[in-house]
């Protein structure tokens, strides 16, 4: 009765795409999802509680008070957090993941963004490394993606930029007037651009019709379903096979291993809080870079007392995410159309071959801004922040302004990590992250690098100011969270082969950004898309 | 909200609003939103925080009060003189709170209900909105 071909944990972006190939190879599959399935009708517009702008609450999950995490900053304090508080690297928990209220930008790696080490070698202290397969293995994978899930992008000028072989499904939206300025001053820098791949229908594609170009995209469930994550693609799909059976609000407390360390199933908790079991042939880990190693270190027993996959303390270490960078100009005329999403054009110039720094990272203009967001945010550092100076720059400039902003790709360090908090424990009692460390000091070079890029970019589009925010160095990981599954062929320092497959586990698969060995500096959801293609199919294949 | 507070801590507060977004053709702080969504929010995410703004709006009050008149009472030029001094903490009397960071948290949350979307309870008339240029359609 609980007996599966494959359960998966986590209905996200990775979860998503293996239950849909796997339940149509036809295996049985268990999906288990430890939030809810939420659609456009039971998520408000709130612009205080939404994945973008988290003041007092989210709209996708984790349930604050049930949830919360251990963060031991720089300066060595520790901290409690909640999902809505800054620190906690918050990422969705409801069916399909953070693609459900993504901006649903749907970028390729570069070639080189495979081979770092290689191309740029170690910077002491850090942990940089080349991926076990370049861009080439992975590129089939990309395709499949981009016609599966649904990406409208430029298809002539992607060609120019990464090997490829059919052009996307869909065309790009038009630019829209920021982005026809930035097109304009890019050209004139002798900077090529092009326009943002984006998972959000621009016609009618996959039986739902296409974008109408509301104010309310990223951060917020698509209001006609016009944006593509794996809730309204590849988990439709599983389930349309009548062989995935979906479990929402099921929270797994273990992966559980026979006493020859082969993986036999998973204990989790229901939506009434029961403890349950269930057993599966193959085990997949998708439950985000933080939960997933997690949930491996919670599986400890006597045969892996460190965890599962960590038998030489890979687990948890590389946590990073994405260091965003920005610059804001302020424009002579009004540039806001109110045509979302908003992001348009971009330039990967910079993601390599820049003097001094190691990588880099896509710039692009930003999806259309919220109100209390640009307040809070976007005003420049020596603005009073009330009285009527503030309120008459407000009513002046909200229209006039372009952000430029990217990003950046990160230079992992050993020391940012996730590990076990030993007294804070969730509403079901297990062990929560905790996490420590901080990005390498090698990206905050790089971020300053495309800061001063991005200022540039404003500048020639006739930005009569430019103003932008100090960085510092802190962790990174949040919603683009990654690295604490690293892949790699070493097991001494990885902790999936590259297949996704937990070194030492035979049937125990990760497919989520874990295994990313670096970030790109780009949005990573078409990577993790992409893995999970094909960790799925080989685990068909392999069957 | 409104049994929560002195009738005299309240116009503190509606004068503080008032001085943090002050009405032009567009309406104030206090009108414009931050009455709506305070009354809403008191009751709600900043329920922890009443105490903390008795304190403050009394503090601030005190602190009026202690050149001549009541904040509420005084001229706009004067109560922004007052708030700059507050706002780098650079008061004369005893206050029970933080006054720099109590006058800090009230500037947030009277443009949290100044600008955020009438769904939460302030933004009257979408107001604000109008005044900046953000629309919502689709």
């Amino acid at each position: 009765m609980n007996r599966y071909d494959a359960i998966i944990i986590g209905a996200g972006a990775g979860g998503g795409v293996v239950a849909g190939v796997l339940a149509e190879a036809g295996k049985r599959v268990l999906l288990l999802e430890r939030g809810p399935a939420l659609d456009a009708s039971s998520v408000k517009r709130d612009h205080l509680r939404n994945q973008r702008f988290e003041r007092y609450g989210n709209n996708a999950g984790p349930e604050p008070a049930a949830n919360p995490r251990v963060l031991v900053t720089p300066e060595g304090e520790e901290r409690v957090l909640y999902p809505t508080q800054e620190g906690y690297h918050n990422n969705a928990a409801v069916v399909g993941g953070g693609t459900l209220v993504y901006g649903a930008q749907a970028w390729r790696f570069l070639p080189d963004d495979f081979r770092m080490a290689s191309v740029y070698g170690v910077p002491p202290g850090s942990a940089l490394a080349d991926w076990p397969i370049g861009y080439d293995e992975l590129a089939p994978f990309y395709q499949r993606a981009e016609w599966e899930i649904g990406v409208a992008g430029d298809s002539v000028a992607s060609a120019g930029i990464w090997p490829r072989e059919i052009g996307f499904p869909m065309a790009p939206l038009p630019p829209g007037r920021k982005g026809e300025r930035l097109r304009e001053a890019a050209a004139a820098l002798g900077w090529e651009t092009l326009a943002v791949p984006l998972l959000i229908n621009t016609e009618p594609y996959g039986g739902r019709p296409a974008c109408t170009r509301c104010q309310h995209c990223v951060g917020f469930v698509c209001p006609n379903d016009a944006k593509n994550g794996t809730h309204n693609t590849l988990i439709r799909r599983a389930l349309a096979t009548g062989r995935c059976e979906l479990f929402t609000g099921a929270m797994v407390e273990r992966i559980e291993t026979d006493a020859a360390g082969h993986v036999t199933g998973v204990s989790y908790f229901d939506g009434e809080a029961q403890r349950c079991s269930a057993q599966a042939d193959v085990v997949i880990c998708a439950a985000g870079a933080i939960e997933t190693a997690r949930l491996l270190l919670n599986s400890a027993g006597p045969r892996h007392p460190h965890g599962l996959g960590n038998q030489h303390d890979q687990v948890g270490r590389y946590l990073q995410g994405h260091y965003y960078p920005a610059a804001i100009g302020l424009m002579p005329e009004i540039v806001y159309d109110g045509l979302g999403p908003g992001v348009s054009t971009a330039t990967v110039r910079f993601n390599h071959g820049n003097p001094g720094v190691i990588g880099g990272g896509m710039l692009a203009d930003e999806f259309i801004e919220l109100p209390i967001s640009f307040w809070t945010r976007d005003l420049p550092p020596d603005l009073p922040r009330w009285g009527m100076a503030n309120k008459r720059f407000m009513r002046e400039n909200y229209r006039r302004v372009i952000r430029v902003t990217g990003p950046v790709q990160e230079i992992p360090s050993p020391d940012a990590r996730v590990t076990l908090d030993p007294k804070v424990r969730d509403r079901w009692g297990i062990p929560v992250a905790r996490l420590s460390g901080t990005t390498h000091p090698e990206t905050l070079r790089t971020a300053a690098f495309m800061q001063e890029r991005a200022a540039e970019w404003l500048r020639a589009a006739g930005a009569t100011r430019v103003w932008s925010r100090e960085l510092s160095l802190q962790l990174s990981a949040g919603q683009h969270q990654a690295g604490t599954c690293r892949m790699g062929e070493d097991p001494r320092t990885s902790v999936v082969d590259p297949w996704g497959r937990v070194h030492g586990h035979d049937n125990l698969f990760i497919a989520d950004g874990s295994v990313h060995v670096t970030n790109g500096g780009f949005n990573p959801v078409l990577t993790i898309m992409a893995l999970a293609f094909r960790t799925a199919e080989q685990i068909v294949r392999a069957w | 909200m409104f049994d929560l507070f002195t009738p005299q801590q309240l116009a503190t507060l509606r004068a503080l609003a008032n001085r943090i977004i002050p009405a032009d053709e567009f309406p104030g702080g206090w009108e414009g939103g931050a009455e709506g969504y305070l009354r809403r929010q008191f009751a709600g995410d900043l329920r922890q925080l009443v105490e903390t703004y008795r304190a403050g709006l009394d503090g601030l009050d005190a602190e009026a009060r202690a050149t001549g008149s009541p904040f509420a009472a005084m001229a706009p030029v004067e109560q922004d003189q007052l708030l700059v001094r507050v706002e780098q903490g650079a008061v004369a009397t005893q206050w029970a709170v933080d006054p720099a960071a109590f006058f800090r948290m009230a500037v947030t949350h009277v443009a949290e209900g100044y600008y955020s979307d009438p769904g939460n309870g302030g933004n009257r008339d979408g107001a604000a909105w109008r005044m900046i240029g953000f629309e919502v359609r689709g």
